[in-house]
């Protein structure tokens, strides 16, 4: 083995076991062993660089389930409760009648949605406006427009979202920043608000779909959201 | 208001094959994949050299996983896996020209990615380094180093042969060597013969 075939094993594969006739020249050559030192430190570094690189002191921009998950666990936990068996029992019907009601597809579709910008709380607070180009791009992949000013939109990202990537925007408006997402993929039989974790929504059927609107507090979002589905115009059948 | 109309819709998000597919948000399989979307993003940071590209590479690549779920038999290959996908999002609109690519070998810096601050200027300076490595020698180094593959996982996935995959692996490092001050090896590597 050459010099040279030995140092390209090594250079491409630092931390290889060397194979016999690679390990029978390093034991002869001094300068190729010395060159296989560098390249371990090197490619320590290497690995050290790429492990904790871009994403070192930037968050991640969606939270893993784990993480949210995590997080909703470390909760404070409701006192026990010193109820008696009936009423236990009659607490457990009236639950499951709730469940029941709670888990109608519009509820759990909100739910969904407010979890989901919970995974986004970065996307509240974004105070640089997207340019229109990258808006577009993202609207136009869910075949859809908006027609609004160009210097609204503070947060623009294509989101996974129930098995579909959709657009998910922050746009400022006279009520503060309001989430938009287009949901193409979810059909609503009717206009659907609700209150959940701080937040005021709503979804609005759509010609292809439904459009959500969010935001925080609980203030009434109607007219924004009115507003809001009047700009967005569906350009193709998703 | 004034207006901020589309140009025209290319394909459809949802046309990849359109028919719906109903991810719950206590799927196993979606908290599977969204434990693994910091390890996901971080490659295609690697790959893409900025951070909003990335960011629609994986979230592409996550939508091609699930409709693709059944093709991942067992749980334990799902980073490999993921990691291709996502590789293979990023080789597709590099191959498709769709994104002006800029040339940031000449000296200009990636997008939304800050070098992280600290004390170690180092690997500060390491990290720029690898980011100016073109991307043949960058890819194959990033799949060996923070993927995890061997040599014939990169050759088979980058339709290379060994001995290419091989070379390729070590100009990227002697590449790299120059920044410490330390000579460069020899390279007489011949043409890499593209399988």
């Amino acid at each position: 083995m050459t010099h040279n075939e030995a140092r390209l094993l090594i250079g491409a594969e630092p931390h290889a076991a060397p194979n016999l006739e690679l390990a029978e020249h390093l034991a002869t050559c001094a300068e190729c062993a010395q060159f296989q030192s560098e390249m371990i430190v090197l490619d320590g570094n290497i690995r050290r660089a790429l492990e904790h690189g871009p994403l070192t002191g930037t968050p991640t921009p969606v939270a893993s389930v784990t993480q949210i998950s995590n997080a909703r666990a470390a909760r404070p936990a409701k006192p026990p409760s010193v109820w008696s068996g009936w009423a236990l029992a009659a607490s457990v019907a009236v639950a499951s009648v709730l469940v029941m009601w709670a888990l109608r597809p519009g509820d759990t579709l909100a739910r969904e949605l407010v979890t989901h910008v919970e995974y986004e709380s970065d996307s509240w607070s974004s105070d640089r406006v997207v340019p229109p180009a990258t808006v577009n791009d993202i609207l136009a992949k869910a075949g859809v427009a908006l027609d609004m000013g160009s210097d609204k939109v503070m947060y623009a990202r294509r989101c996974f979202f129930r098995g579909h990537v959709v657009p998910h925007l922050v746009v400022t408006t006279s009520r503060g920043p309001v989430t938009v997402l287009v949901l193409p993929h979810e059909k609503v039989r009717e206009r659907m608000n609700f209150h959940e974790d701080g937040m005021t929504g709503v979804i609005t059927p759509a010609p292809h779909g439904s459009i959500a609107i969010l935001a925080l507090g609980s203030e009434s979002i109607d007219a924004v959201a009115q507003e809001v589905q009047q700009s967005v115009h569906w350009l193709s059948q998703p | 208001m004034r207006g901020m109309r589309n140009s025209g819709p290319e394909t459809p998000v949802s046309s990849y094959d359109g028919s719906p597919v109903g991810a719950k948000a206590g799927d196993p399989i979606v908290t599977l994949f969204e434990s693994m979307r910091p390890d996901l993003l971080r490659f295609a940071l690697w790959l893409a050299r900025d951070r909003a590209i990335a960011e629609d590479i994986v979230q592409e690549a996550l939508l091609r996983a699930w409709r693709s779920r059944d093709a991942l038999k067992e749980q334990a290959a799902a980073r490999a896996w993921l990691l291709t996908i996502v590789r293979r999002e990023h080789a597709r609109l590099y191959e498709r020209k769709r994104l002006e690519l800029v040339a940031l070998d000449d000296g200009v810096e990636p997008e939304g990615m800050p070098s992280p601050p600290g004390p170690d200027s180092e690997l500060d300076s390491l990290r720029g380094a690898i980011l100016k490595l073109p991307l043949e020698y960058r890819e194959p180094l990033i799949m060996q180093v923070l993927g995890g593959f061997t040599t014939a996982e990169i050759a088979q996935e980058l339709n290379l042969t060994s001995t290419a995959v091989l070379t390729r692996l070590f100009r990227a490092r002697n590449k790299l060597r120059t920044m410490y001050g330390l000579a460069p090896a020899a390279d007489d590597a011949e043409s890499e013969g593209v399988a």
